[in-house]
């Protein structure tokens, strides 16, 4: 009965017919992507109405519907302000750093997790390494703050027994360390968890490729090369277009959290603290508005290309 | 049968989607129960103690938590002899957003308590406030105690008063100076510690004897640091820092281009870059100050909550061995400067926080009634150390509640009352209450007497500036002024933080100038001319 209607969905006859009469043949499987549907619609479309917000003088009291409009007023204000360039900057070189050694940590992870043959071991790290992601960033930015302290911070004091340096390192307040204290510790904390989406990948792979090919006589690092990665590249593609998109979330809790001291905002101010800072903390909810949807216009754009690049090779999400 | 099966998955779809929705809309039912509840109550012939008062409460602070109302002693007799009950709205550690999402859906608590300024000035003007003139004849605390130049000055410029106050007082108070660790000073042969040279050359000599010591810890956010400020010359307090405006005759001026401020950055520097100050000083937590000052790792600490850090680490040195522990000493200054004109620490007559009555609140003059039983002999005695009989029994003739025998024994327990019974403190009668315990502290020897108590009363409260005229002056934050203050903030903190990791004098000052710039760009003499204007008009109020 069930292949009775499986075919009758996939019938060249069906495809004619109207889109209602396709869905209730398809009923059950709709059924199951109606909740989803409600809850994108509720969470997510149905709140949109307020960037229209960003083009008024929003009025919390008098609410939408009684605050004047004000057109662009918002946008040009943040284009002119003099934090614009330094915070457009600053989210783009974090996120590209990210991109370039937050992305691929757990792909390289989880090969070298395939490439580990006990088995209790494996398990193991990849329990250890995926703790840390359930911590949140308070817990993790003190831990940070007590290790990297310049008094009593256990890696001054290991750096100074290992006689690498005569002073401590003021590791929080000189601008230079702070980009690489952030992307560390945000692979810390990450790349476990991160992980285990390209392990399930890997473990799909069909074994006998890999036996075939130790019969060719290939070593180790060529049975990565040539299937382990082109395995998962589709994975990669997929959350490589998704990284992409989110460009400009350059991070909000791990930098407010670790770039106490106001020396560090050359370099650690982006587009969701400046947000956070200056418009929900002043209450100034329209140039809030207005800089979130500058930021979410540029990130479908972004999407867009990632995905026509992407198709081009011819994996796109849609 | 297939039917069937599709029928169940129908019905699970939309059991899942309409508990989505209930959900989402629960949190809009609450609300409007809440106002429901409220007990209505006679507002004309309202007499406390026979009518019953019910009213909601709702505390603006992320950390600010209510105990539930008649769960202790002191509520449970407010309950029993008052027909009072306070029904508590949460923060939920999100106050900003709670109070945002309050105004929003028009669904305001009966009371708001929390910081005057912003958030009072955005409801008032929104017509969100009952004004409490009407009342303050009729109910004669707040009056007597709070004085008619205070309530003045909480006044909105409509001439009425909104703001209930909380703390406020007549005397100065405060927590901030510098404490001195007395075995390292002992062992160092207890040198003059008066002026800046003084200081300087002391906290060599500490680096050079116990360079495992920090010489001076300047607390959290670096506070001890804008000490320095405060000696460098007479009448300056900390105060100009955090308004980032100095007076000057009549008008305010420049922050960056003074030349007091300029030199106290200067020396903060040097002492900075010669790891005289703790080097974490911007960075660390409270968690990491108190480690240090608790080991007794510090020579010098000084911020501003010295009297309430300082009494823990004092009891924890001095039980390992009584000759060590801190001594609170009178604040450093300049060489030339008359150090009975250096002030670490400010006070206004205004206190704390306030509470204000909303238009939803069904009995206002009820509220007002409580709060003004609150804050007189009575009420101040109930919820500050409870009902009669347990901690203390009669009175002195100023009313002060007498100690019994258990208040000395039973410390632990009496502490957990008494940090309960502050979450329902929202009227603090300062003068009141100090006078009380101090009442109680005279009848004890000196060696038994509190290390606050005393380092308040021999020097944090006779360095303590009145600076009732600086309040409120500055801008709402949305508004032209109060943006081109949020610039000036960024400006102020990020140079402040720069100058401490300069590497010489020129740089300190070559950062200032740059500093200076930025802020004219931004818009500062307007801020300034702003904040002179409300320095003035309160100034005005005050000899009204």
């Amino acid at each position: 009965m069930k292949k009775d209607s499986m075919a009758a969905v996939m019938s060249h006859k069906d495809r004619k017919k109207s889109f209602w009469v396709r869905y209730i043949a398809q009923i059950d499987l709709q059924l199951m992507v109606i909740p989803a549907l409600v809850l994108i619609f509720i969470f997510s479309y149905l709140p949109m109405y307020g960037v229209l917000m960003s083009f008024q003088d929003y009025d919390i009291f008098g609410g939408f519907f009684h605050s004047p409009w004000v057109g662009f007023k918002h946008f040009k204000m943040f284009f002119d302000s003099p934090d614009f360039w330094n915070v457009m900057r600053n989210t783009i070189v974090i996120s590209f750093l990210r991109l370039l050694i937050g992305f691929p940590a757990p792909i390289i992870l989880a090969i070298i997790l395939n490439e580990v043959a006990h088995i209790r071991f494996k398990k193991v790290i990849q329990t250890i390494s995926y703790l840390p992601h359930f911590l949140s960033w308070v817990i993790v930015s003190g831990l940070a703050m007590s290790i990297l302290a310049t008094e009593n911070g256990s890696l001054n004091i290991l750096l100074e027994k290992f006689n690498l340096i005569n002073e401590p390192i003021n590791f929080l307040s000189i601008p230079n360390y702070f980009w690489g204290i952030l992307i560390s510790t945000g692979v810390w904390k990450e790349i476990g968890f991160s992980a285990i989406i390209y392990i399930a990948a890997i473990a799909g792979i069909n074994p006998e490729v890999y036996e075939a090919a130790s019969i060719d006589g290939a070593t180790r690092l060529k049975k990565i090369m040539y299937i382990t990665i082109p395995g998962i590249t589709g994975v990669i593609i997929i959350f490589m277009i998704l990284a992409v998109g989110d460009i400009l979330s350059a991070g909000f809790e791990d930098i407010l959290l670790l770039a106490k001291n106001p020396v560090l905002q050359d370099v650690s101010d982006v587009i969701d603290t400046y947000v956070y800072r200056v418009g929900i903390k002043n209450s100034r909810f329209s140039y809030a508005a207005a800089v979130g949807l500058f930021k979410s216009i540029i990130s479908i754009a972004l999407l867009t290309i990632a995905n026509a690049v992407a198709r081009k090779i011819g994996r796109s999400l849609w | 049968m297939e039917i069937n099966k599709k029928s169940m998955f129908l019905i699970l779809a939309l059991m899942l989607s309409m508990s989505v929705l209930f959900s989402a809309c629960s949190k809009g039912d609450e609300a409007s129960n809440q106002n429901k509840v409220v007990d209505q109550g006679d507002a004309g012939n309202f007499i406390l103690g026979e009518t019953p008062l019910n009213f909601s409460f709702y505390g603006n602070y992320d950390w600010y938590t209510m105990n539930p109302w008649g769960q202790d002693p002191a509520t449970k007799w407010i309950q029993e002899n008052k027909k009072v009950t306070v029904e508590a709205i949460q923060s939920g550690g999100t106050a900003l957003q709670k109070f945002n999402t309050m105004i929003a859906s028009g669904k305001l608590p009966d009371v708001i308590w929390g910081d005057r300024g912003t958030d009072v000035e955005k409801l008032r003007m929104a017509g969100k406030l009952v004004p409490l003139d009407a009342y303050l004849d009729k109910y004669p605390n707040l009056k007597k105690w709070a004085g008619d130049k205070t309530l003045n000055m909480l006044r909105s410029e409509d001439g009425k008063l909104y703001q209930f106050p909380n703390w406020y007082t007549k005397r100065p108070m405060g927590n901030g100076g510098y404490a001195i660790n007395n075995k390292i000073y002992k062992d160092l042969g207890s040198p003059k510690l008066e002026t800046f040279d003084d200081l300087y050359s002391y906290l060599t000599l500490v680096k050079e004897k116990y360079p495992k010591v920090v010489p001076f810890e300047v607390g959290l956010s670096g506070q001890g640091i804008d000490f320095l400020y405060a000696g460098m010359s007479e009448d300056r307090t900390v105060g100009h820092l955090m308004n980032r405006a100095i007076p000057d005759g009549n008008v305010l001026k420049s922050l960056f281009s003074d030349p007091v401020y300029r030199e106290s950055m200067v020396f903060a520097n040097k002492l900075f870059k010669e790891k005289l100050i703790t080097q974490d000083a911007i960075t660390q937590t409270r968690d990491q100050v108190k480690e240090k000052i608790n080991k007794g790792m510090v020579a010098i600490y000084g911020d501003f909550t010295t009297t309430v850090m300082g009494t823990e680490a004092n009891s924890i040195l001095k039980a390992k061995d009584p000759e060590d522990g801190y001594t609170m000493i009178w604040p450093f200054h300049k060489e030339g400067v008359d150090p009975k004109k250096v002030w670490v620490n400010e006070f206004d007559s205004l206190g704390w926080n306030v509470s204000v009555i909303t238009t939803a609140a069904k009995n206002p003059e009820g509220i007002f009634a409580y709060l003004d039983w609150l804050t007189g002999e009575e009420g101040e005695r109930i919820i500050f150390w409870g009902p009669e009989g347990t901690y203390w029994k009669g009175t002195s003739e100023s009313g002060a509640p007498l100690y019994t025998e258990t208040y000395a024994n039973d410390v632990e327990e009496r502490t957990k009352l008494m940090a309960i019974w502050d979450t329902f403190q929202w009227a603090g009668n300062t003068t009141f209450i100090d006078e009380s315990k101090s009442v109680n502290e005279m009848n004890l020897p000196e060696d038994k007497r509190d290390w606050a108590t005393v380092s308040q009363t021999n020097v944090a409260w006779k360095t303590s500036f009145d600076a009732t005229e600086f309040g409120n002056i500055n801008p709402l934050p949305d508004s032209d002024e109060g943006i081109i203050m949020q610039q000036i903030a960024d400006i102020a903190d990020q140079v402040r933080a720069k100058a401490l990791f300069a590497k010489d004098e020129q740089e300190v000052i070559a950062l200032l100038d740059k500093a200076e710039q930025d802020a004219q760009n931004a818009g500062y003499e307007k801020l300034l001319k702003f904040q002179t204007q409300k320095w003035q008009e309160n100034i005005k109020k005050i000899n009204e």
